[in-house]
């Protein structure tokens, strides 16, 4: 196909290799898995009725009532009641709502340091690598529930508290992930190229490597909030999280615990729930792992 | 000796069904070699995969058969197919660095499949690894048998592999690729040993390559293929010097030649067909600048003479030759004025790296040791406006260290730098920001070199952005003039990297390069990764964009011919030292230092004098 050139204006080519590329060869996108669908289901009901909880409780979640203490489940007490006659299936709404804040709040504080001192660690290498690693380290040796402990026996207990000793506790995770990414991508020909323009380093770490390390980061974090709730319910079972009579799932559980032979409903339906929570949020990050990492498997597949 | 007969394979993929082979008919003869041509996404390596019955799960196999010496293979079961690799069929992979077990010695691997197939002991398997190194080649076999992967060349892994595919006796070796991943010097040894195995062992080969100069050395016969089907075959020989498919004259066309008038090279327009529901007619007829009305019928492989032709139009097209391009332009290329100084002078650069190589043993006791490496050894180079150095040199040999220390992406150790009369070395990072404007790179890999999460516009803005070189509001003027200016539609500013060819990707990265209106320009191997029909057109492009623009380009590449072609003036590295440099003309036709004789001898090329073989 010799093409002749307008005298005009652009240069001699020899052929167009553009004449016949508007086809977009988009792949149609993969249909969901089925991990990822019902990971998607069971942790957006449980968010939705959280948010919804309010609106949404057949009874008031803190009424006390003594004429109707320890009702099994039934037909008006779905979960039946505990030992101040609150109804069961109400506080457990309003402690689903306490739950995930205390789980979501965690995991930002943790993707918000972590996130960080991983970009720059993996980038600089040298001895901000060791330096924030060896801090990281340091975090790691400390058993999570002590650290817990620690930054809540001197102060006195609030669920904010709770939230940011959760958060504080599961940076190191976040900041290994960050940074093994940011080793990989630090190599790429587009770092260079960004360098070659004499781009700052915060425009390279966030602008450049960030975008590109959000997929894992968000299937880590979506995992650690799971960690976190446990962790946050194991604090508030110890009392030192969400405070009475207000209650989170694992303060329900710790106050369940005297009747758990009389009553076991009581801390039964928490259980559950937390059981369900977990699940669903672990087969939506293993699904989303699946799905987000498409170049990650194309390449291995090449090589 | 293997006959493919009717042989049509199809993948599942997410996106649908993909026709990777359509009726595909070989037949390669005893003692003979066959090899097959074909660029990315042609379905070379689908037919090795098919003659060892190893296609991966997602295959399906609607029609044919395919016979290893009178035996079909597709009825065998899985255990009757893995002794028969074990025994009659070689299989040679492209990578020689990811295929050896990292963690197992050399000799247990070449004799590994003898312990298992034949029954031999450990003790006598390793004994005959031995001696199968040293027919493939390797001095001082019995130390080689004894080393692990890692102590070993590129060449000598490549060696290793081709002895542990004898081990087992084999009548049929299929090479995939085997010399892609190596330097042309110890490409042109493998292909030596190849050819005297043969002859030897009167071996069969089934030879895959997207090289045709490689081919020609090699083979007996040549069969191309393209998206899935034989588009021609015959005598190598033949097929090379005249080709009669559009599609063989084509990527023949496409291919530089040492030693050719300069010009511009004949690109193949356009990409393979969607293999998803390929075209019923001639699936190459979109490319085509012979194509007719009849092409758009199903075409059959026909007979021709000596050899087969899938091209209803192939005796009109016998004589006549891929068309050349108008090459009226050219001549007002802006030929570098004398008078500017040059835009960059490097005087002795130094690098070195330590490598810390581990322990060395002194007798018994291991001692740590550090080798300095001199990447870039007390170099001096320029490069006027307008003029493309092309830098020469194999793996090692410190080319791309060079390249990045001129533009302080690699901080050199010693020597000085200027750029567009701007002294370079010597200043912090963040005094550099007038030189990172004028002085840009291209990189080797398209597929990293754009960041994946940006699309085409924002990517070639930013510099633009950078640089204040316009304000915000004309910035998408600029883009769509880059665009149109590395011949790509404007549309594409709203496209990811990913949704778009090899060949358009590096498209980007030069347009990238040029957005901030740069007077050199580093091109690390901007045509490595691609076919050769594409890299045809990029070529042209870099050559375009210098006669139009003015730039100087520092052109790096393992590929003489290609640097040839483009370049003014070559400089050769050897071992961090440039051990010549002149006009182009004169390094290739008379070279000086043994170094670039023996370099420009090995080439393998598609016309010129047949290679000899032993001719070390």
């Amino acid at each position: 196909m010799p093409v002749s050139i307008p005298k005009s204006g652009s240069v001699a080519m020899s052929v167009d290799q553009t004449t016949d590329a508007p086809v977009i060869e988009r792949p149609p996108r993969r249909p969901m898995s089925l991990q990822l669908k019902m990971g998607l289901v069971i942790t957006g009901s449980i968010v939705l009725l959280g948010l919804l909880a309010p609106w949404i409780s057949p009874h008031p979640w803190d009424t006390i009532s003594m004429r109707t203490r320890f009702v099994p489940p039934n037909a008006t007490y779905w979960f039946g009641t505990d030992e101040y006659g609150r109804d069961v299936l109400s506080r457990l709404l309003m402690g689903t709502r306490l739950s995930l804040t205390m789980g979501v709040s965690a995991t930002l504080v943790s993707l918000a340091v972590g996130v960080p001192m991983g970009l720059a660690a993996g980038y600089f290498r040298g001895w901000i690598d060791e330096a924030l690693m060896r801090l990281a380290d340091v975090l790691m040796a400390v058993p999570p529930i002590m650290l817990g402990l620690l930054v809540l026996a001197v102060t006195p207990p609030a669920l904010w508290k709770t939230a940011l000793a959760v958060g504080f506790v599961y940076i190191p995770p976040i900041a290994r992930l960050a940074r093994s990414v940011t080793l990989t991508l630090a190599n790429e020909e587009f770092i260079q190229a960004a360098k070659a323009r004499a781009e700052s380093n915060s425009y390279i770490l966030f602008r450049e490597i960030l975008p590109n390390a959000w997929p894992p980061l968000i299937v880590e974090a979506s995992l650690r909030v799971t960690y976190a709730i446990l962790l946050g319910s194991a604090l508030s079972f110890l009392g030192l999280g969400a405070q009475p009579p207000s209650s989170d799932w694992g303060l329900m559980i710790s106050e369940a615990r005297s009747f758990i032979d009389r009553a076991p409903w009581i801390a039964l339906a928490p259980g559950f729930a937390m059981c369900l929570l977990v699940i669903g949020i672990n087969l939506l990050g293993d699904g989303a792992r699946e799905r987000l990492d498409p170049r990650l498997k194309s390449r291995m597949g090449k090589r | 000796m293997l006959l493919i007969d009717d042989l049509t394979v199809r993948y599942r993929t997410p996106g649908g069904e993909i026709e990777a082979l359509s009726s595909i008919s070989l037949k390669a003869r005893k003692g003979s070699t066959l090899a097959l041509v074909g660029e990315s996404g042609s379905g070379k390596s689908t037919v090795a995969l098919a003659a060892m019955g190893l296609l991966p799960q997602e295959a399906t196999i609607p029609s044919g058969r395919i016979l290893f010496d009178g035996q079909d293979i597709m009825i065998m079961n899985a255990e009757e197919r893995r002794r028969l690799r074990g025994s009659r069929i070689g299989l040679i992979f492209q990578d020689p660095f990811s295929v050896l077990n990292p963690s197992l010695r050399i000799g247990d691997q070449v004799g590994e499949g003898l312990v298992h197939h034949r029954g031999f002991s450990t003790r006598r398997a390793f004994a005959r690894a031995i001696e199968l190194l040293d027919e493939v080649g390797i001095v001082k076999p019995e130390a080689v048998a004894k080393a692990y992967p890692h102590e070993l060349s590129g060449g000598m892994r490549q060696r290793a592999l081709i002895a542990g595919a004898l081990a087992s006796e084999p009548d049929l070796l299929i090479l995939d690729e085997p010399t892609t991943a190596l330097d042309v010097t110890i490409e042109a040894q493998i292909l030596d040993l190849l050819e005297q195995l043969r002859r030897q062992r009167g071996l069969t080969m089934v030879f895959i390559s997207h090289n045709l100069g490689v081919v020609r050395r090699i083979a007996d016969e040549v069969a191309v293929l393209y998206a899935g089907q034989i588009v021609e075959q015959g005598r190598t020989e033949d097929v090379l010097q005249r080709p009669i498919h559009p599609y063989a004259k084509g990527l023949l066309a496409a291919i530089p030649r040492l030693g050719e008038k300069k010009g511009r090279l004949a690109a193949i327009p356009g990409r393979l067909p969607d293999l998803r529901n390929p075209p019923s007619g001639c699936r190459f007829a979109k490319r085509c600048p012979f194509a007719t009305p009849d092409s758009d019928k199903p075409q059959i492989l026909r007979e021709l003479g000596d050899r087969q032709v899938r091209c209803t139009n192939a005796e009109a097209l016998r004589d006549t030759p891929w068309p050349r391009l108008s090459e009226g332009e050219q001549s007002a290329a802006i030929a570098p004025s004398p008078h500017a100084g040059p835009v960059v002078a490097v005087e002795n650069l130094t690098k070195t790296f330590a490598l810390h190589s581990g322990l060395a043993f002194k007798g018994w006791r291991p001692v740590a040791t550090s080798t300095q490496i001199r990447a870039v050894d007390d170099i001096s180079i320029e490069v006027a406006a307008g003029e493309v150095l092309g830098l020469v040199g194999e793996s090692g040999s410190g080319k791309t260290t060079l390249g990045r220390s001129i533009l302080r992406l690699v901080e050199p150790d010693s020597g000085t730098i200027r750029i567009a009369g701007e002294m370079v070395s010597g200043k912090p990072q963040r005094a550099l920001e007038a030189m990172r404007r004028t002085a840009q790179i291209v990189f080797q890999n398209p597929d990293s070199s754009l960041n994946p999460r940006k699309t085409i516009g924002e990517l070639l803005a930013r510099p633009i952005e950078r640089f204040g070189l316009a304000p915000s509001g004309e910035i998408p003027a600029r883009v769509r003039q880059l665009l149109d200016l590395v011949r790509l539609p404007a549309h594409y500013v709203d496209r990811y990297a990913h949704q778009m060819s090899g060949g358009e990707k590096q498209r980007i990265g030069i347009a990238r390069a040029l957005a901030t209106e740069p007077r050199f320009i580093v091109c690390d191997e901007p045509v490595s990764a691609l076919d050769v029909s594409v890299q045809a057109a990029i070529v042209n492009l870099l050559a375009d964009l210098r006669d139009r623009l003015g730039v100087g380009y520092l052109f790096i590449s393992h590929d003489i011919s290609v640097v040839a072609h483009l370049a003014d003036r070559v400089a050769v590295m050897h071992n961090g030292k440039m051990v010549e440099i002149g006009p182009a003309d004169e390094v290739m036709n008379a070279p000086k230092h043994p170094y670039t004789i023996k370099l420009l001898s090995v080439v393998p090329r598609v016309d010129g004098p047949a290679y000899q073989a032993n001719h070390k």
